[in-house]
């Protein structure tokens, strides 16, 4: 049947890379992520642009939704991929990055620099301030409980005046420039269709520099979330992934590791929101809809929970594959939808899942494959046993 | 004493799952706690390794009251535990599950992995595979492996029998008792009694969250009340 004829093709694709990759030394290894990190600067083209979205504009699209999409996956990841908590409303920390930005900048005149550390410390706090009373819950439980903060949060700004209630912000500030330097018009520039870009100048039209930010912002999250992944931290969420029982009885205080990676991916997500916010200039609470905080979850999983390549390649898809439909009309989301289902029929686990989940995959365990109707009533929990 | 629980009572909501329960271990001690499905054996080991919440009672452990010490730290304090269902990571190799083990001590490792290879050389067999592709057996000795592996005073097992085929529970029973002689203390909760019984120097009988009964394993063995609810009427050996 075709269906596995696809499947096939695609673990006959994939294997090889991974295996060429895990053969690959650190010097060869910084090397390609060099070139990654060159061909993503050279992206915002009009030639490249003409072909992934004839029907929109390109160089805002990179920015967002796709960086933006991005950004917010990496951050979602590290909650639900590698704790494996399932959070329906991380919509919510993007808010908080993007009212961040809105208040400091505009209210309090703050420097756009100041504002992006600020509103990442306020973010990952209110991670925290969300997570403590939450994370006693697991599974489906903690789901439709961060689900509810999202629409709390949502809410709260739409009936605050200090903020702008449902009319919301604008009038939000740019960042200084950097430099108003510009590419000369001489080749090689010319040839890449950079020749006249001020890469550090933000201003109002351009999307272009916007989008270097926000690549450089990507780059550290995944920087910050791999070297995590490989820590202690890292394989305390990977044992409260799996099974979080045993991970407290290995001695893994898994509450605080949970507050953690709420905190964390809170605060990549404010990064995200501060990003948006300073680019779009004005921001109403209805950009931070449910829809979005399951947006980007099902970036997550159609990509690979957990693992960094898979979830940016799935933030990307989703991002992109709307605009590039665009012809389609009114019949874009019936058709974006229906390929969803076929990846999950096709790929359940992701198109590109790290080794670790598809064994936990298998074992019907790790993050939310362990949805089970468990609820805690202290900080201890109720198990399936007696 | 090693350990001491003292009047316990654990409640699932409104359900009172343990009743008032005292047990004591001692050091170097095999006691087993038998009972039927629901008596409450499972929820007496999570208590005291800190999964399940005291409504009222004591644990001490080793002179100390942990009763409201948070799990985590019971390992530091030594209490080991392979939980109910292995609870094996199964994304994880069996090295990196054993290495988990040992995740609040600090230090080299290399050593106590040995150890727990030459006590399970079917694990060092299988050091590179993911826990979840291994059989029950290999998974029950790997959960005991890891477990030991946190250098724990007193060794809890939840029903390490459950599932494995009779050969295999041989197997691992005789392990129990090579760890006992190399001198951790195991208190193990089965309903395999006549096995347990065998094994334990002393054990406990709990029916619907009460302890009913206990005595030297080996007088419980020949005990006609317990021979004919947990042994079988058939068991005359």
């Amino acid at each position: 049947m075709t269906m596995t004829t696809i499947k096939t093709a695609w673990t006959a694709l994939a294997d090889p890379v991974r295996a060429w990759w895990a053969g690959l030394g650190r010097l060869p290894r910084m090397g390609v992520y060099a070139l990654l990190i060159f061909g993503a600067l050279l992206l915002p083209n009009d030639q490249i642009g003409s072909f992934m979205s004839p029907y929109s504009d390109w160089q805002g699209l990179l920015f967002f939704p796709i960086g933006g999409y991005i950004l917010l996956a990496i951050g979602l990841n590290v909650v639900v991929g590698q704790a494996g908590l399932l959070d329906l409303g991380y919509v919510a920390f993007f808010a908080v990055g993007a009212y961040s930005m809105a208040v400091l900048g505009k209210i309090y005149h703050w420097d756009f620099w100041e504002i992006i550390a600020v509103g990442i410390a306020v973010t990952a706090l209110s991670g925290v301030i969300l997570g403590a009373p939450t994370l006693r819950l697991r599974g489906d439980y903690l789901a439709i409980v961060t689900l509810g903060f999202g629409e709390i949060v949502r809410i709260t700004a739409q009936n605050t005046a200090a903020i702008g209630g449902p009319n919301g912000m604008n009038g939000i500030p740019h960042p200084p420039n950097l430099t108003t330097w510009a590419f000369p018009s001489a080749q090689p520039f010319s040839a890449l269709g950079l020749s006249g870009l001020t890469p550090f100048k933000y201003a109002e039209l351009d999307s272009r520099p916007y989008y270097y930010l926000m690549v450089l912002a990507i780059v550290l999250a995944i920087i910050f979330s791999k070297r995590l992944a490989n820590s202690r931290v890292g394989r305390a969420w990977a044992a409260i992934r799996e099974d979080e029982d045993a991970a407290e009885l290995m001695g893994v205080p898994t509450f605080k590791f949970k507050l953690a990676a709420f905190a964390i991916g809170a605060s990549i997500g404010g990064l995200a929101g501060v990003l948006y916010s300073t680019q779009t200039v004005s921001i109403i609470p209805d950009d931070f809809p449910f829809i979005l905080s399951a947006t980007i979850l099902a970036a997550v999983v159609l990509g690979g929970s957990g693992n960094i390549p898979g979830v940016m390649l799935g933030a990307f898809l989703i991002a992109w594959v709307p605009e590039r439909i665009r012809f389609l009309a009114e019949y874009r989301v019936l058709i974006f939808g229906a390929v969803l289902v076929l990846m999950m029929i096709l790929r359940p686990e992701g198109l590109l899942p790290s080794r670790m989940r598809k064994a936990e995959f298998a074992e019907g365990t790790g993050g939310m494959g362990s949805m089970g109707g468990e609820v805690s009533t202290s900080k201890k929990t109720v198990g399936a046993g007696e | 004493m090693l350990l001491e629980i003292n009047d316990i009572h654990v409640h699932y909501g409104k359900i009172a799952a343990l009743k008032g329960v005292s047990v004591e271990v001692d050091e170097g001690e095999i006691v087993t706690l038998i009972g039927a499905n629901g008596a409450g054996k499972t929820t007496i080991l999570k208590t005291i390794s800190g999964l399940r919440p005291l409504s009222t009672g004591r644990i001490l452990f080793d002179g100390r009251d942990i009763s409201s010490m948070p799990g985590h730290k019971r390992v530091l304090a030594g209490i080991g535990q392979a939980p109910e269902g292995r609870g094996i990571f199964p994304g994880m190799t069996v090295t990196d599950n054993l290495l988990m083990g040992a995740y609040a001590r600090k230090g080299d490792f290399s050593k106590d992995l040995q150890e727990a290879f030459d006590l399970f050389p079917r694990l060092a067999e299988r050091k590179d595979q993911m826990g979840g592709t291994m059989s029950g057996g290999e998974q029950q000795m790997l959960a005991i492996g890891r477990a030991l592996m946190a250098k724990p005073k007193v060794l809890l097992l939840d029903e390490p029998s459950m599932g494995l085929a009779p050969m295999l529970v041989q197997q691992i029973f005789s392990i129990i008792e090579e760890i006992n002689r190399r001198g951790t203390t195991v208190l193990l909760v089965e309903q395999n009694a006549n096995q347990a019984l065998r094994l334990a120097h002393r054990a406990y009988v709990l029916e619907t969250g009460s302890i009913v009964k206990s005595a030297p394993a080996r007088e419980l063995l020949d005990d006609p009340q317990v021979r004919a609810a947990y042994l079988g009427a058939g068991a005359t050996d």
